[in-house]
C-alpha cells in the first residue's frame, strides 16, 4: 500500500477510537465507531488473498450489525430519558441491547464465534491491531454504563466466553487462533468484574494488551503461525524459545509473572463482594487456557519437536527487527512485585 | 387518512425495506430504495421539516442513488434476480411482509403496543401541533447550529468521508 495512505488509515483507526474513548455525545461514540470500522477494513486486507478478503468481510459484517445495535440502544435511551450525554444508561431495555451490542464488538460469548475466523484469515500485524488495539474502545464505553450494566447478562456472558476461550483453544494448532480464543477468555475476565469494581478490568485489559503484543511480537519475530514453525525457533534463536516459554506463562496466570496480578485481583474482587461460586469456576475454567499455553511451550522451549532434518533450519531472509521487544518482555512477566502499587487507585 | 399520513408512510417505509432487503438483484434493490426513499422525505416533510426533506430527495436521490444506479447497470448480469425469480427471494419477502400486516394489524386494533419499548397505538404518529416553536423554524436552525456549535461534527463527517473515499480505493484498487 502507498505509504502516505497507509499512514492516513492508520492514524484514523487510532482517531476512530480517540472519539469513542473522548466524547460526550453518544452520537459522537458511535461515529468514532463507524470510523474505526471503516479504516480498518484496507488494514485487515493487506495481502489480496481471498482468505483476508473473507475474514475482512466477516468482521465488517459483525461490526456494523454490533453498530446498528447500539445505535438502537442509544435512541431508545434518548427516548426515554431526552437527553444524549454518556451517563449511565437509565432504560433497562436500552441498557441490555447496549450490552450485547458492545459485547458483539468485542468478541464474548454467544457473539464470539468471528473472533477466530477474523484473526486467521490475516497476517500476524493486523491480527494484533485486531485484538489489541480494537478492544479498547467498546471495553472504555462499558466503562462508563458500568452502573446501569444488567449483571445478569454480563455475567452469564463473561463466564460462557472464559469456558469457549478455554475449550475452543484445545483442539488448534495454528497460532493465531490459539490467540484469538485467549482473547475471548481474557474478555470474559474481564467483564466478569466490570459491575464490581471497573478499575480492575483496566488493569486486566493493560496487562492483557501488553502480553498479547509481546506474543505476537515474538511470533513476527520468528514468522511463525503454526505450532510446528514455532517449534523450530530453538535452532534460530534460542533466546526467543525462552522468552516465549515465560510469557506464555504470563498468559496463563502463573504466579510469579505478571499475568497472575489481572486474576488474583478480580478473584480477590469477586470474593470481597460474597460471591464465591462464581470465581472459583472462573480460576478451574482458566485451567484450560493454561493448558494449551503449555502445550505450545512443551513443543517450543521444552522439548525438541519432532520434524525431519531438512526442516531444522528455519529460513528467513534478515532478521527483524522488532521494535520494543525487550520492554515489552520485562513488563509481561515482572510486574507482579508491584501489586501493592494498586492501592494508589480509586 | 391526513391524521393518520405518517402512519401510512411509515408502513410503505418498512414495507420497501423489506423488498430490498430480501435480497433481489441490486437494480431491483434500488428500485425499493429510490420508493423508500422517496416516501421518508414525505415523513420528514410531515414532521416540519422541509429543508431536510428536500435534502434527501436531492442529495440521496438525485446523487447517491443515481450514480449507484449507474454503477449497478455497468456490472449487471443477464437475467438480474427478481422477487419472484427465486423461491428464497419470495419467501423471504413475503415473510417479511405479512410480519409487517400482523404488526399494523396489532397496532390499529390496540390501544396500546409494547414490542420493544410501548407506545399508545396509532395515536403516537398523529403529528400534533405541539410546543411553540416561535417565528423561526427548528429544523433549519438546526442546520445553522451544525456548522456553529457543531463544528467538530461537521471535522469529523469531513474526515470520514475522504477516508471512505480513501478505504474504498484501497480496498477495490486489488494487487
Amino acid at each position: 500500500m502507498n505509504p502516505l495512505i497507509f499512514t492516513t488509515i492508520l492514524m484514523t483507526v487510532l482517531l476512530g477510537t480517540m472519539i469513542v474513548m473522548m466524547s460526550s455525545h453518544w452520537l459522537m461514540i458511535w461515529i468514532g465507531f463507524e470510523m474505526n470500522l471503516l479504516a480498518i477494513i484496507p488494514i485487515l486486507m493487506k495481502k489480496y488473498n481471498p482468505r483476508t478478503m473473507e475474514a475482512s468481510t466477516k468482521y465488517f459484517l459483525t461490526q456494523a450489525t454490533a453498530s446498528m445495535l447500539l445505535m438502537m440502544a442509544i435512541i431508545i435511551n434518548l427516548m426515554h430519558s431526552g437527553q444524549w450525554t454518556i451517563t449511565k444508561v437509565f432504560n433497562p431495555t436500552a441498557s441490555i441491547i447496549m450490552t450485547s451490542a458492545l459485547a458483539m464488538k468485542l468478541g464474548l460469548t454467544p457473539f464470539h464465534f468471528w473472533v477466530p475466523e477474523v484473526t486467521q484469515g490475516i497476517s500476524l500485524t493486523s491480527g494484533l491491531i485486531l485484538l489489541t488495539w480494537q478492544k479498547l474502545a467498546p471495553m472504555s464505553i462499558l466503562y462508563q454504563i458500568s452502573p446501569s450494566i444488567n449483571l445478569n447478562i454480563l455475567l452469564t456472558m463473561a463466564v460462557l466466553s472464559i469456558l469457549v476461550g478455554g475449550w475452543g483453544g484445545l483442539n488448534q494448532t495454528q497460532l493465531r487462533k490459539i490467540m484469538a480464543y485467549s482473547s475471548i477468555a481474557h474478555m470474559g475476565w474481564m467483564t466478569a468484574v466490570l459491575v464490581y469494581n471497573p478499575t480492575l478490568t483496566m488493569l486486566n485489559m493493560l496487562i492483557y494488551i501488553m502480553m498479547t503484543l509481546t506474543m505476537f511480537m515474538l511470533f513476527i519475530h520468528s514468522s511463525s503461525t503454526t505450532t510446528l514453525s514455532l517449534s523450530h525457533t530453538w535452532n534460530k534463536t534460542p533466546l526467543i524459545t525462552t522468552l516465549i516459554l515465560i510469557t506464555l506463562l504470563s498468559m496463563g496466570g502463573l504466579p510469579p509473572l505478571s499475568g497472575f496480578m489481572p486474576k488474583w485481583m478480580i478473584i480477590q474482587e469477586l470474593t470481597k463482594n460474597s460471591s464465591i461460586i462464581l470465581p472459583t469456576l472462573m480460576a478451574i475454567m482458566a485451567l484450560l487456557n493454561l493448558y494449551f499455553y503449555m502445550r505450545l511451550t512443551y513443543s517450543t522451549s521444552l522439548t525438541m519437536f519432532p520434524s525431519t532434518n531438512n526442516m531444522k533450519m528455519k529460513w528467513q531472509f534478515e532478521t527483524k527487527r522488532i521494535t520494543l521487544l525487550p520492554p515489552l518482555i520485562v513488563m509481561s512477566s515482572l510486574l507482579l512485585p508491584l501489586t501493592p502499587m494498586l492501592s494508589i487507585l480509586d | 387518512m391526513m391524521t393518520y399520513i405518517v402512519f401510512i408512510l411509515s408502513v410503505i417505509f418498512v414495507v420497501s425495506f423489506v423488498g430490498f432487503s430480501s435480497k433481489p438483484s441490486p437494480i431491483y434493490g434500488g428500485l425499493v430504495l429510490i420508493v423508500s426513499g422517496g416516501v421518508g422525505c414525505g415523513i420528514i416533510v410531515n414532521f416540519g421539516g422541509s429543508f431536510l426533506g428536500l435534502m434527501v430527495f436531492l442529495i440521496y436521490l438525485g446523487g447517491m442513488l443515481v450514480v449507484f444506479g449507474y454503477t449497478t447497470a455497468m456490472a449487471t448480469e443477464q437475467y438480474p434476480e427478481v422477487w419472484v425469480s427465486n423461491t428464497t427471494v419470495m419467501g423471504v419477502f413475503l415473510l417479511g411482509l405479512l410480519m409487517e400486516v400482523m404488526l399494523v394489524l396489532y397496532v390499529l386494533k390496540s390501544e396500546e403496543v409494547g414490542v420493544v419499548f410501548k407506545f399508545s397505538g396509532v395515536g403516537d404518529w398523529a403529528i400534533y401541533d405541539t410546543g411553540d416553536s416561535g417565528v423561526f423554524s427548528e429544523e433549519i436552525m438546526g442546520v445553522a447550529a451544525l456548522y456553529s456549535y457543531g463544528a467538530w461534527v461537521v471535522i469529523v463527517t469531513g474526515w470520514s468521508l475522504l477516508v471512505g473515499v480513501l478505504v474504498i480505493l484501497e480496498v477495490t484498487r486489488g494487487d
